[in-house]
C-alpha cells in the first residue's frame, strides 16, 4: 500500500457556496474532489471540497472575491 | 501455562457472548466460550481472529458450541471497535448489492442531488465494510463512463474486489456504451439475478 497521501479540506458556509465553488475550479481546470465534511470536523450532514496542500494558493485565488470560504483545514490521516 | 477461563454465554443475546468474551480474553490467555447458536458461534469465531487468537471450536451434543480462544504470540491486546452491531452483522444468507438507480441520489433538486451521489460513492470507496456488488442502471450508467466524477471512487472499489455491473440496454440507450471506463456490461437476467439473491439490498 503506498501512504495515504495528504489532503485539504475547504469548507464554506453553505452547500450553494459549494457547488458555485466547484463550478469555478472546474472551469479553472483545477484538481478537487467533492466529500463529505469528515465527522469530526462536523458531525452536520455537509460537503466540502477536498485538494492536495499544494493546489491550495491557486484554489483560493481562483474563488478570492468569488466565493467566501469558512475556513481551509489539514485533513488527518 | 495460565489456566482456561470458561465463559458460559448459553441462552444469551448478540452482542453479549462478544461481549464476555472480550472481556475475558483481556485478563485471560485462553478461553472457552460456550454458546448455544450459530450466530453467536459465528461472532466469537469472528472476535477471536479480528483480535488474532487461536481460534478452535468443538460441537456439543446438544447443540451447542464451545469455542476455545487462545492468544498467538504477537497478542496486542483488544481493541474497542470489535463488538457486532447485532442486526447488521448476523450472517448474511446473499451479498451485499448496492443499486444506483440515478446518476443523482434522492429526488427534488438534480443539482443537489449530483453531488450527494459523489459525496455517497466517495463514503462508500472509504469504508471498510464494502458492498459485494454494484448494480448501476437508467442514468446510474452515466457514473461509470468518461467525464464521471466518481471514476477514481469507482476504480478504488474494483481494486477492493467489488463487482460493478452496468446496464447493457441503458448504455444502449443513452449511446455511451463505448465511453465505459469501469465496471462489465451486464444484462437484465444477471442484473435480477443478483438483486433477487442479496442479502441486503440498498438503494440510495
Amino acid at each position: 500500500m503506498n501512504p495515504k497521501p495528504q489532503y485539504s479540506v475547504m469548507l464554506f458556509k453553505a452547500v450553494s457556496y459549494v457547488l458555485k465553488a466547484e463550478k469555478i475550479l472546474k472551469k479553472e481546470g483545477l484538481p478537487h474532489k467533492i466529500i463529505p465534511v469528515p465527522k469530526y470536523i462536523s458531525s452536520d450532514c455537509g460537503i466540502c471540497i477536498r485538494f492536495e496542500p499544494a493546489m491550495q494558493d491557486k484554489i483560493e485565488a481562483a474563488l478570492a472575491n468569488k466565493v467566501e470560504i469558512e475556513e481551509t483545514r489539514t485533513l488527518d490521516n | 501455562m495460565s489456566d482456561t477461563k470458561t465463559v458460559d454465554a448459553r441462552g444469551l443475546a448478540c452482542p453479549q457472548p462478544v461481549v464476555l468474551a472480550k472481556q475475558a480474553i483481556e485478563t485471560n490467555e485462553k478461553i472457552k466460550v460456550l454458546v448455544d447458536n450459530e450466530t453467536a458461534l459465528e461472532n466469537v469465531k469472528r472476535l477471536g481472529t479480528k483480535l488474532g487468537c487461536e481460534v478452535k471450536v468443538d460441537i456439543g451434543k446438544d447443540g451447542s458450541y464451545e469455542i476455545k480462544l487462545k492468544r498467538k504470540a504477537d497478542w496486542a491486546g483488544t481493541k474497542d471497535d470489535i463488538i457486532p452491531s447485532c442486526n447488521a452483522e448476523t450472517p448474511l444468507s446473499g451479498p451485499f448489492v448496492i443499486a444506483i438507480s440515478a446518476n443523482t441520489m434522492g429526488r427534488g433538486s438534480d443539482e443537489l442531488g449530483t453531488v450527494l451521489i459523489r459525496a455517497f460513492l466517495h463514503t462508500v470507496a472509504e469504508q471498510t465494510q464494502k458492498p459485494d456488488v454494484m448494480i448501476f442502471y437508467n442514468t446510474g450508467v452515466m457514473l461509470t463512463v468518461q467525464g464521471s466524477e466518481v471514476l477514481d471512487d469507482l476504480k478504488q472499489l474494483e481494486r477492493a474486489g467489488v463487482q460493478l455491473l452496468v446496464c447493457g440496454t441503458c448504455l444502449n440507450y443513452f449511446e455511451i456504451k463505448e465511453k465505459l471506463v469501469v465496471g462489465i456490461v451486464s444484462n437484465m437476467y444477471d442484473i435480477a439475478d443478483t438483486m433477487s439473491r442479496a442479502g441486503r439490498l440498498l438503494v440510495p
